[in-house]
């Protein structure tokens, strides 16, 4: 009887355990979870019509005022391209409570578009909504007065802003490059259209996100872009629109909101470039002209809007927003080949990096204010030295946080624009942060778009209008 | 007799009726005085300030319920429904898509639909979502903030001391009146903050 007890117990206590076993194996516990494949979005065929666009289709004259000699500001970060005004102009040191006074203000498209000044005009890129047109509209620096517009048709959504870059001007030429990637080429005085580059059409460029940031560069005779995709970079004949090189783009790099930047290197000019795939050296000169000098693949983020910042010694600075952070390369020339080296490589919270502008140096440091993403730093100006780009010689401090607006050194001083429209004047200095004035100038909202300086007179707005102040002694 | 028993009958079918309606409205009533009173004696609810959020993420770790009480909200009118949106996608994704190797929230807690180029919109699935704020620390560093974070009172337990206002970094949980007891992003702002404060106090 106990037996038959004992073998009941264990027969049901087997049958038991090998149904749970059963259970436990044929069940799936992530039977609940619904996979999160790529598609489900939805995301639609870029099936739209493509859009016939004239560049340059259209021109208004609205005065003629002879417009007086003054100082220019020929492109994006100046005629340098390093964000310092060389001007003799003397700038007040402190301001008034009425300091400093707004001579006149004019409403833009909504967007992050530059100015450029040259001759006592301004010139800017705007995106018209109501008209749908880009339009390099120009300027008096002295009032403000619209002088004419060249303008064509072209189909934009809002996206956070529609203008986002700055024209390059010289002395017979203005070049712009539109939202969706249209290069066009005017006569400086008359307005007049000499040629114009859909750079989608030619060389399948992709435009970035939010649309194209890269301001394009004149030197020279010629005008450089980097359309990405089919072409690397290209040098375009300024008289007359011919291409003169292409570079190849094996890799398919594809264009970022990042300008090229014109340097010398070891003697050698070259033309910099920081692309969505990676960072390269372009020869600007000489023989191999349009040849890559030097490439490396480490840098490769998805968004990259500062440009690279190149120091004597052929370390080149490199930061993006979007949890990038930031790179310093070391670009070494050996007889006549190129190497580059990774010295560093961190996250924004653990040194200096810039989500959309780019940084300024001074007396061998650098200057940039850090990004939201940067921990007890975030938004503050910091300090660093090339060596360690990690460690902070000196920040603004947690009282004093900006946004990213953008910078720029003029008479000795630092001027930074907040998000919302305040100005700050710094006294640019390697050991501590000393602010010498604040104000401000307008109720804003995303003030982004670069400076421009000329005559004591500083162009800057935000995402609908543009002001002009008086910074001068 | 027929007259007698049909007046019998509307008599008892009236006191129901009436019987009932009364009760609807000693109920009505009830309630109604249950919910002036407790407005006019001040009760308040727990509630996360947007803007002194600093997206610790303990709220995922520290409340008491499990998930957590404290959710995503999202304030459509302040979205810039993005491609590449820094509260959906991880920092430097491979694609903008919806694969999970791209997604930044641990539990795919938000939907992503296209609407036309190039706009997206994003949807929070309120029941997956375990308020960690990894979303909202994308959102606010790289976009316009709309994703943030709110206690939801069909949730909270309305504890005497909150677990996570005890360990909220910034300071940023506080009681608030209960007529008016969410601070979502839009409707409340970083100006009209001050007031709400002093209503307050």
């Amino acid at each position: 009887m106990r037996k038959r007890y004992v073998n009941i117990v264990l027969g049901g206590s087997a049958a038991i355990f090998f149904i749970v076993l059963l259970w436990w194996i044929t069940s799936d516990p992530t039977r609940d979870l619904q996979a999160s494949m790529p598609g489900s979005d939805n995301r639609g065929a870029k099936t739209l019509v493509e859009q016939i666009v004239n560049i340059g289709e259209k021109f208004q004259v609205f005065k003629n005022i002879i417009t007086g000699t003054s100082e220019n500001w020929t492109r994006f970060r100046g005629e340098d391209v390093d964000n310092i005004s060389k001007s003799k102009t003397k700038l007040k040191d402190t301001w008034q409570a009425d300091e400093p006074s707004v001579l006149w203000s004019v409403e833009l498209g909504e967007g992050h578009a530059g100015a450029a000044i040259y001759g006592g005009k301004v010139y800017i890129l705007d995106y018209i909504e109501d008209k749908r047109e880009d339009a390099l509209r120009c300027f008096s620096l002295e009032t403000g007065e619209e002088l004419w517009q060249r303008s064509y048709n072209v189909n934009l959504k809002r996206n956070h802003g529609m203008s986002r870059t700055v024209p390059a001007v010289n002395e017979k030429y203005i070049l712009t490059m539109g939202p969706k990637c249209h290069v066009m080429c005017v006569e400086r005085e008359t307005g007049d259209l000499v040629w114009g580059l859909d750079l989608v059409k030619k060389y399948n460029t992709e435009v970035p996100f939010w649309y194209t940031g890269q301001c394009p560069l004149i030197d020279g005779n010629k005008a450089i872009l980097a359309p990405g995709n089919d072409a690397l970079m290209i040098a375009v004949n300024m008289d007359s629109g011919e291409i003169l090189w292409e570079t190849p783009n094996p890799k398919a790099w594809k264009m970022s909101h990042s300008s090229v930047i014109p340097t010398t290197l070891f003697g050698k000019k070259m033309y910099l470039y920081s692309a969505v795939g990676g960072v390269c050296g372009i020869s600007a000169e000489g023989s191999d002209e349009g040849k890559i000098l030097w490439e490396s693949t480490a840098w490769n983020h998805s968004v990259v809007a500062p440009s690279p910042v190149a120091f004597p010694d052929g370390k080149i600075f490199l930061t993006a927003g979007y949890g990038a952070g930031s790179m310093m390369i070391q670009v070494r020339k050996t007889g006549n080949s190129y190497t580059t080296e990774v010295l560093k490589e961190y996250l924004p919270k653990d040194g200096l990096a810039c989500e959309q502008q780019t940084p300024v140096i001074w007396e061998g440091h650098l200057l940039g204010i850090l990004p939201k993403d940067a921990g007890a730093n975030r938004n503050q100006l910091v300090c660093v030295h090339p060596d360690d780009v990690t460690k902070i010689v000196w920040s603004s401090g947690k009282t004093t946080r900006f946004g990213l607006g953008p910078y720029l050194i003029a008479d000795n001083k630092l001027f930074v624009l907040s998000d919302d429209g305040t100005l700050t004047m710094i006294k640019p200095d390697t050991k501590n942060y000393r602010q010498l004035a604040q104000k401000k100038i307008f109720d804003g909202h995303d003030s982004w778009a670069p400076l421009a300086i000329a005559d004591g007179k500083m162009i800057l707005r935000d995402s609908k209008t543009m002001f002009c102040i008086d910074l001068k002694k | 007799m027929t007259d007698q028993k049909h007046s019998k009958t509307m008599q008892r079918r009236d006191f129901i009726q009436t019987g009932m309606r009364l009760t609807l409205a000693l109920s009505l009533g009830g309630i109604g005085t249950m919910a002036a009173l407790k407005t006019a004696k001040g009760d308040t609810v727990w509630q996360i300030d947007p803007f002194k959020c600093v997206q610790c993420g303990r709220c995922a770790d520290y409340c008491v319920k499990t998930p957590s009480a404290v959710k995503c909200v999202h304030a459509y009118d302040l979205c810039g429904y993005c491609d590449l949106c820094g509260g959906y996608l991880k920092p430097d994704a491979i694609a903008q898509a919806t694969g999970a190797e791209n997604q930044l929230c641990p539990t795919a807690a938000i939907k992503r639909k296209f609407i036309e180029e190039p706009y997206f919109e994003y949807e929070i699935v309120e029941d997956l979502c375990i308020g960690c704020a990894k979303c909202v620390a994308g959102c606010t560093s790289f976009g316009n903030g709309s994703l943030h974070l709110q206690i939801r009172h069909d949730l909270c337990d309305n504890c005497n001391e909150c677990a996570i206002a005890r360990v909220c970094p910034a300071d940023a949980i506080s009681r608030v009146p209960a007529s008016e007891p969410y601070k979502i992003k839009g409707d409340f702002t970083a100006n009209n903050k001050d007031q709400t404060q002093s209503r307050e106090e």
